[in-house]
């Protein structure tokens, strides 16, 4: 016993003297994180982080069955009815891909509230955009490659979006498509983006993002930020603040096998192109909000009018989101503050109205 | 038809009642455990002269009230009024049989209301061991409820060969004891009440929380550490007895749990299985959380990791219930009665005269124009809703027309077939088997391929 024990410290050394492993731990203890009542909000951008190591997981999983192009509804519906296990891969990557994109917007509606976007912190504000944009793209290049009727449709009527893009939407169509239809090319397309292009993006872009947040640390809200600094209360990140990431990637997991386990992915039957489209198809609930705009855009300035407007309004709104930390840079009590928290809860009510107003048409 | 065959739209009258029961175990369980914690927590403060403590207790105690005299009360009743709709032949034979059982809960129950009001109300107003008793009247008087109700679900599960011998007899009342102390009356019992105490640390760590563990660090270290290690007996008991109450279980229903066990790896597992696997994650997930979140860090433990706590524990409450309900599939009465209403002594002459015919439900007019050659929509429509529609909707829970869709007429015909016959090797084990004569199960095909055919407005989720 003794000399086992003996045998781990020595290997433990051996590690330190190359990884300075006693530096990190030290560092780590040192490092604080802020303590107040809306603290529960810090946990989100973990939550998303393990959501994405579970789409990688359960991604590669499936990757060794799946066959895209022409024989990819056929595959799927080997994983999800005759590989073993394979309906709980599936299941837990669709289930996971939804709660990420979730947890995403919750991250950033918290980040918003909170103003953790002010100086200095602009560039995760930027980065965490990015990240959003990209956590939708592999939804959206994700739900086409099953194949079934619903993907199939759905991505038709997801791929409108971009089609409506004056001058480039044409051909931005034509590329991703890879023909004039949906067709066996545009899964392989789909699949190359989804897992090639967009983690070759996602990872650095991912590791830039939580540099900063290491740079910079947990941004304070502003009911914290107005007491004096012996007020502010904090716990050290290691171990405390790090246990209870765990515990809440914990209960995430909880949450992911009770959706998978119980509410398993169904497929749905094979695509078929010269089929009518099925009553009440649509995109997945993450651009409900998107297509519904366009959809009443469309209704209230018939023509192309509406389209553009509907895209003008949408860019208009994504640009005003984006540049937020170039306005709002004064204290919590000034002018732009509460015009910036005035857009942020704008924003927040138009996508869940919109959402539920799109689902309220369709279904 | 609508009586007694409750049409819920997409949840299904069975979730309304889990809605309801979910919420009111986890309520009533809190109830009886937290009856406990009180009087233990004081007697451990009056023994330890901590006037921080019986302040906290204090504010625990009316939390208590509130939460058990009003949500506690008001879902209890609200279990009786989903269940009556839902199951209005399984409830009138637990009336039937169990009337005089009830009557001695109620008594328990009044003496359990009225000693947590005046149990709170008399903070300080009465002398310390008086208010102590109340605090233990309380916590038997709630606990002897258990001791009754116990009884009476465990009976639903496993009433006992002696009682299935003269169901139906109209001498029912000669096997009262024996039904309420049935095959799974203890382990149950034990099971329940360890469930209690881990509630009663649950929710007493939720008060806790509040607490300014700056401001106060000793206290707050003292009471969050002691309310946790109130999850400890679950801990190291909840195997054991959880062994045991699986072994009390008949082994046609052990089956069920060895069925879905052994077929995990295709996904074709049953909801028994998925259930009861649910349970044990979430309730080990919730050990792990109270230990390196409460116990390791309880001065910084906060009312947002109480409150993922607490929901964690209703996860793991409606899973456990879930199985439990789950395990006694096909039957709603083990053996008596099947879960869509139908007595085993009934299936013979349902099949042989049919299911309308002998149905006490149709109304005289309904029956008239379905023997003068009605129509079979509408005969297969009323034996739906008689046989499927306790556990089926059409289109959310458990839909049938998701379940049969790509089904042509034959392939349903062929599914009635095998329930008809009640194979006991078949995968549809937990299905009662469908009653009726062959023109009505031509019927009930016909309702159901009208239904398949029917456009289907898919959600893209």
């Amino acid at each position: 016993m003794q000399t086992s024990l003996w045998r781990s410290r020595k290997v433990l050394v051996w590690l330190d003297e190359r990884l300075a492993l006693t530096e990190l731990l030290e560092y780590a203890r040192h490092k604080t994180v802020p303590e107040h009542k809306h603290s529960f909000w810090y946990y989100w951008g973990g939550i998303s982080m393990f959501f994405f190591l579970i789409q990688v997981f359960t991604g590669v999983l499936l990757m060794v069955y799946y066959r895209p192009g022409a024989e990819s509804y056929e595959s799927v519906r080997e994983i999800t009815y005759d590989i073993r296990f394979g309906w709980l891969i599936r299941s837990a990557h669709s289930w996971s891909a939804n709660l990420m994109v979730l947890a995403v917007f919750i991250h950033m509606f918290s980040v918003f509230f909170m103003k953790a976007y002010r100086k200095p912190r602009e560039f995760g504000w930027w980065s965490g955009l990015a990240l959003l944009a990209l956590t939708m793209t592999f939804g959206f290049s994700g739900y086409l490659l099953p194949m079934d009727e619903l993907a199939y449709f759905a991505t038709k009527v997801g791929l409108e979006l971009p089609a409506s893009l004056p001058l480039v939407g044409k051909f931005i169509n034509d590329v991703v498509r890879g023909g004039p239809e949906v067709g066996s090319v545009t899964i392989q397309r789909f699949f190359a983006l989804h897992v090639v292009v967009l983690p070759l993006i996602f990872i650095p872009v991912l590791a830039f993002h939580l540099w900063l947040v290491q740079k910079h640390g947990n941004a304070l809200p502003p009911s914290e930020e107005q007491k004096p600094i012996a007020e502010r209360r904090s716990i050290p990140f290691f171990p405390d603040f790090f246990s209870k990431d765990l515990a809440m990637w914990l209960v995430a997991l909880n949450v992911l096998a009770i959706l998978a386990s119980l509410y398993p992915w169904q497929l749905g039957p094979q695509a078929d192109p010269l089929a009518p489209a099925p009553a009440g198809i649509h995109p997945e609930w993450y651009f409900m909000s998107q297509f519904q705009l366009l959809k009443l855009f469309g209704r209230w300035f018939p023509g192309v009018t509406g389209e553009v407007l509907g895209l003008v309004f949408f860019t208009l709104i994504l640009l005003l989101w984006a540049i937020v930390p170039l306005y709002d840079t004064g204290t919590a009590a000034g002018r732009r503050a509460k015009v910036a928290t005035w857009f942020g809860i704008t924003v927040l009510a138009l996508l869940i109205v919109t959402t539920i107003w799109g689902y309220w048409e369709v279904l | 038809m609508n009586y007694p065959f409750w049409d819920v739209p997409l949840i299904g009258s069975g979730w309304v009642i889990g809605t309801i029961a979910i919420f009111h175990v986890v309520i009533s369980h809190f109830a009886i455990g937290g009856g406990f914690y009180l009087p233990i927590a004081e007697r451990k403060a009056l023994a330890e002269g901590r006037a921080d403590w019986m302040e906290i207790l204090r504010n625990h105690s009316r939390f208590f009230l509130i939460l058990t005299g009003v949500f506690g009360a008001v879902s209890g009743v609200g279990i009786w009024f989903s269940i009556g709709l839902a199951h209005p032949e399984a409830t009138s034979t637990l009336i039937h049989n169990f009337v005089f059982a009830w009557a001695i809960e109620w008594v328990f129950f009044v003496v359990e209301l009225t000693a947590a009001a005046v149990y709170y109300y008399t903070w300080g107003k009465l002398d310390s061991r008086t208010h102590l008793k109340v605090g233990w009247v309380y916590a038997l008087s709630s606990w002897m409820s258990l001791v009754i109700i116990n009884g009476i679900l465990t009976f639903m599960l496993t009433p006992g060969e002696r009682w299935l011998s003269v169901a139906g007899s109209g001498n029912e009342a000669s096997a009262f004891w024996s039904a309420f102390f049935n095959p799974t009356y203890w382990p149950s019992l034990f099971l329940r009440t360890l469930v209690m105490i881990s509630l009663a640390g649950i929710f007493a760590l939720f008060t806790a929380a509040a607490i300014d563990g700056y401001e106060r660090p000793q206290l707050k270290t003292e009471i969050v550490r002691w309310s946790s290690r109130w999850l400890v007996p679950s801990f190291v008991l909840m195997p054991f007895f959880f062994a045991w109450y699986l072994f009390s279980v008949p082994e046609s229903q052990r089956q069920l749990l060895q069925l879905g066990i052994s077929t995990i790896g295709q996904g074709t597992f049953t909801q028994v299985t998925r259930a009861a696997l649910v349970s044990v994650m979430t309730s080990a997930t919730i050990v792990a959380i109270v230990y390196f979140v409460a116990y390791k860090q309880a001065r910084s433990f906060s009312r947002g990791w109480a409150w993922t706590i607490l929901l964690l524990a209703v996860a793991a409450t409606a899973a456990t219930e879930q199985a439990r309900e789950m395990l006694r599939k096909p039957y709603v009465i083990g053996n008596h009665m099947y879960s869509n209403g139908i007595r085993t002594s009934e299936v013979a002459s349902f099949n042989e005269a049919g299911y309308l015919t002998n149905s006490i439900w149709l109304r005289e007019d309904e029956r008239r124009s379905l023997q003068d050659g009605g129509s079979r929509l509408a005969a297969g429509e009323l034996i739906f809703r008689g046989q499927c529609a306790s556990c089926h909707t059409r289109d959310g829970y458990r839909s049938m027309r998701r379940l049969l869709q790509g089904r042509n007429r034959q392939a349903i015909e062929n599914l009635l077939g095998v329930l008809h016959r009640s194979e006991a090797n078949s995968t549809y084990r937990f299905m009662p088997p469908l009653v009726g004569s062959k023109q009505e199960i031509e019927a009930l095909a016909d309702y159901l391929e009208n239904m398949v055919t029917e456009p289907v407005r898919t959600a893209g989720l």
